[in-house]
């Protein structure tokens, strides 16, 4: 997965990432399943993250992020990515995936039949991006809504800090 | 003029910090680490709270070393897989810089709290 990296990062950090990962990968072997699916999934979506925000950098985008942008120590009432909106995403791509190489095969399968009755059938590539940024909009609509619900039933984070009591009892 | 001659209030803009950063050189502020150890070393001191993926990890150290906070340090024996990185004068200034602003945050926030419970 590295070589998602920018070749620049890679020549830089890959071989000490490369090392950590695998010591990190060494320690885990002897945990459980669930420990180990935890592992690989926090490790893939940091690398997957780390990738697209040097990809960014390398195209100047760092004039328009702030080097250390904060979110935990400023309460701010503004929206979070929900992590399990992230993780639902990817499980739906997978199926979407799934679905559009199934779709291939059967497409291939009629069009070398001698006689089809439905016709000339178009490859789904072209609907293949929009039907990915159509499904991800949808589901960020979907955590956005699910967040204004709760914060108007002032259940939100903000909310339950607000209610918490520092002092010792 | 050199980068740690910066006023605090140059500094400032850099604040405040993201958690895994803060944990990245409060780890670092102990004693020169390596990757490996940095990651242990924040799982640690968060109670198992903050644990950073290797991208997480090198983003910020990447940034970290741009800005000139941390450097690598150069050792014979070292091989080339575990580089260790140990903090600059700027990145301890500007550590100490955040911590004074979150002590001056809970202090103000315990005053507000007590003068409301009272």
């Amino acid at each position: 997965m590295l070589r998602l990296y920018p070749a620049l990062h890679r020549d830089r950090f890959g071989a000490e990432m490369t090392a950590v990962f695998g010591e990190l990968q060494a320690e885990n072997v002897s945990k459980g399943i669930a420990a180990r699916c935890a592992f690989y999934l926090r490790e893939s979506t940091g690398v997957v993250r780390g990738a697209l925000r040097e990809h960014w950098r390398a195209l100047g985008g760092d004039a328009v992020w702030l080097s250390f942008p904060s979110r935990r120590y400023t309460v701010r009432t503004e929206f979070r990515f929900p992590k399990a909106t992230a993780v639902l995403m990817a499980i739906i791509l997978g199926g979407v995936l799934l679905a559009i190489q199934k779709g291939e095969a059967i497409s291939a399968s009629l069009r070398d039949a001698a006689s089809s009755p439905i016709g000339p059938i178009h490859p789904v590539h072209s609907v293949l991006v929009g039907g990915i940024v159509m499904g991800f909009l949808f589901f960020y609509a979907a955590g956005l809504i699910g967040w204004a619900i709760m914060f108007a039933m002032r259940r939100s984070g903000v909310h339950r800090l607000d209610e918490t009591s520092p002092a010792p009892k | 003029m050199a980068l740690y001659d910066m006023s605090s209030e140059a500094m400032m803009e850099f604040l405040p910090l993201t958690e895994p950063v803060l944990l990245i050189l409060l780890s670092l502020a102990e004693q020169p680490r390596h990757g490996y150890s940095i990651l242990k070393d924040v799982e640690q001191m968060s109670d198992g709270r903050v644990v950073l993926s290797t991208g997480t990890l090198y983003g910020a150290l990447r940034r970290l070393l741009d800005e000139e906070w941390i450097e690598r340090i150069d050792e014979e024996e070292t091989s080339r897989g575990r580089q260790a990185y140990r903090l600059t004068s700027r990145g301890r200034k500007n550590l100490q810089l955040e911590i004074g602003r979150m002590k001056q945050l809970t202090h103000l926030a315990s005053l507000r709290i007590a003068r409301k419970g009272a």
